[in-house]
């Protein structure tokens, strides 16, 4: 309740009704909740983190071959909502935990920064998104400059990026953006902004002087795939100079079993239901759809960058 | 359907009058009901409540659609106004605490609520009752937490022997407006309606009965896909079925490939 952050916090919601409680798991691992009903009116529950803030990078995404990979959670659930999102599978809730002692987490990650590091800050969550509540990703960006062998990839779909124009550049730091077709976002990803606010924040993000990564991924495949993927590479590339960002990163759709069938279990999206391929405890479109996919976008990507600096997520056979 | 749980017959009744329930015979316990609503008189305290609302959800089994709302008089603070009606966001009982899920927007004031063991004579930090936890308990094996909800109307200062059967009555039935308006946010919020209609669903069971269980949840699962995606009707599920094992697998594979193309 002490935390600086929590009474900034508690601050900005003044009128909010408060419900005090002993620890986040009475709220948030209750048995009974649904995931679905919760999703159209999330609480925010404040917590202390008591375990570690840092997981080791897993083979679901690209760790860009540093020394070392971590996510760092500092936030369970997120304000958005995909359809697709394997948070659904992990978690009981639809509501968003904040840890607020996000100085315990730069301690963690201390012993570490011997050593080239890469830490996704918001690889479970949207942490930009809720940036003007939390500050969180302003502390990190501030926590990078002062440690010459960390790196920090901040992924986001928002469209909001006005603290970063008050902190200091580092190039260390990759914002990546993840892009999708205005109708997959309408169908899928839903309170996320739309694809032309993702763009202008892209566009302002490279003004600034930012290093910036795409990523289209996850691609969904429906049966107008190729027609919305391909329109989407050439809209990017007419609003963003191809020369000004890191990469592009491709990759389909994957999820893990257990994750996929949490998800069928809450019968929300069509996500769930596509006849998938389950190989490994993984689940991803069969091969040939895959290499569709990738065949497709790369074809349409490299009109506009050389293929080094396009990354690509496919299964290892 | 919405099951209303009362603690006291002077409880219940303005509701039976308001929403014109009829007596019902069916369980051992008085029970009042209409085509919507059925309402069971627990009795008061821990073991009552817990009895009757097992009782209650056991004989009827709620579905995906119904709603559970425990109302009911209660000690509170002198910070509470006598006459004020509450909805309660987390039950404390000892050191076990109970959240009902509030996911609607509403004009009612919340609080924390005591749930103890005997009537209250010494103010304690929050409202007291006696039923909400064991009821909370009961029915969270039936109903998702955004189901239930939990209303009490301040009845007392903690001088519970102040309070009088015609003054429970006026209370509860000065509060059938915040109830009935407390039914239809609950019911509003957010719910799946079944994706197969009846028929539908019947076909679908019939089907499945040619192939080994894992191709019977293929064939769920494409057919979830083809709903969700709003794509129609779905392609008749009733040809003839081969008799060869491997026919039977081509024909399955055709028809999932032909639902999510
Ligand atoms: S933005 Fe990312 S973390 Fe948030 S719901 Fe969507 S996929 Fe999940």
């Amino acid at each position: 309740m002490d935390h600086p952050q929590t009474q900034m916090i508690r601050r900005k919601f003044a009128d909010s009704q408060v419900i005090l409680i002993d620890h986040y798991k009475e709220v948030f691992n209750r048995p009974a909740q649904s995931f679905a009903a919760q999703s159209h009116s999330k609480k925010l529950i404040l917590a202390r983190k008591e375990g570690t803030f840092l997981h080791e990078g897993s083979q679901y995404s690209d760790g860009f071959d540093y020394q070392q990979f971590f996510y760092a959670s500092s936030i369970m659930g997120c304000l958005y909502d995909c359809d697709y999102c394997y948070l659904q599978g992990l978690y009981p809730s639809a509501n968003t935990v904040l840890f607020v002692n996000i100085e315990d987490a730069f301690e963690q990650l201390r012993p570490y920064l011997g050593k080239d590091t890469l830490v996704a800050t918001s690889y479970d969550t949207d942490t930009l998104a809720i940036e003007s509540l939390t500050h969180q990703t302003s502390m990190w960006l501030d926590f990078a400059d002062q440690y010459e062998n960390l790196y920090l990839e901040i992924r986001t779909k928002s469209a909001n990026i006005k603290s970063l124009k008050s902190i200091t550049l580092n190039p260390r730091v990759t914002l990546a953006w993840t892009l999708s077709p205005q109708e997959i976002i309408n169908a899928y990803e839903h309170a996320t902004p739309s694809l032309e606010k993702r763009l202008g924040a892209v566009v302002e993000a490279i003004t600034l002087g930012w290093k910036v990564r795409l990523c289209i991924d996850p691609v969904i495949y429906t049966e107008k795939f190729a027609i919305l993927y391909t329109e989407l590479i050439e809209q990017v590339f007419r609003t963003i100079d191809p020369e000004a960002i890191e990469h592009l990163t491709l990759g389909s759709f994957r999820m893990s079993q257990s994750h996929l069938r949490s998800l069928k279990k809450l019968r929300r999206s069509d996500v769930a239901f596509y006849p998938y391929v389950v190989r490994d405890e993984m689940a991803t479109y069969s091969e040939a759809i895959e290499t569709h996919i990738l065949e497709t976008l790369l074809a349409k990507a490299t009109q506009y960058l050389p293929k080094e600096r396009i990354r690509t997520w496919q299964r290892q056979s | 359907m919405i099951y209303l749980i009362t603690a006291l017959d002077a409880e219940a009744r303005p509701l039976c009058e308001y929403y014109r329930l009829k007596r019902d015979t069916s369980l051992p316990y008085t029970l009042y009901r209409n085509e919507e609503i059925v309402l069971v008189v627990s009795g008061m305290g821990r073991t009552n409540a817990l009895m009757a609302v097992s009782a209650l959800l056991g004989w009827r089994i709620p579905e995906e659609k119904d709603i559970l709302i425990n109302i009911g008089i209660c000690g509170a603070p002198s910070e509470y106004r006598i006459g004020e009606a509450l909805l309660i966001h987390q039950i404390l009982d000892g050191d076990r605490r109970y959240y009902p899920d509030i996911l609607y927007s509403h004009s009612l004031r919340e609080t924390s609520m005591r749930c103890v063991d005997v009537p209250q004579s010494v103010l304690s930090d929050y409202p007291v009752d006696m039923e909400s936890s064991p009821i909370f308990q009961a029915a969270s094996r039936f109903f998702k937490l955004h189901q239930m909800a939990f209303l009490k109307i301040v009845s007392d200062h903690c001088t519970p022997e102040l309070v009088t059967k015609e003054g429970v009555i006026e209370l509860l039935r000065s509060h059938v407006n915040s109830l009935d308006t407390l039914i239809s946010r609950l019911s509003a919020v957010q719910k799946q309606p079944p994706l197969f209609s009846t028929d539908e669903r019947n076909t679908i069971e019939v089907f499945k009965t040619h192939f080994t269980k894992s191709q019977g949840s293929a064939i769920d699962d494409a057919l979830t896909y083809f709903r969700l995606r709003n794509k129609g009707e779905f392609p008749p599920l009733n040809p003839l079925i081969p008799n060869s094992k491997r026919e039977r697998s081509q024909l399955l594979e055709e028809l999932i490939a032909t639902l999510t193309a």
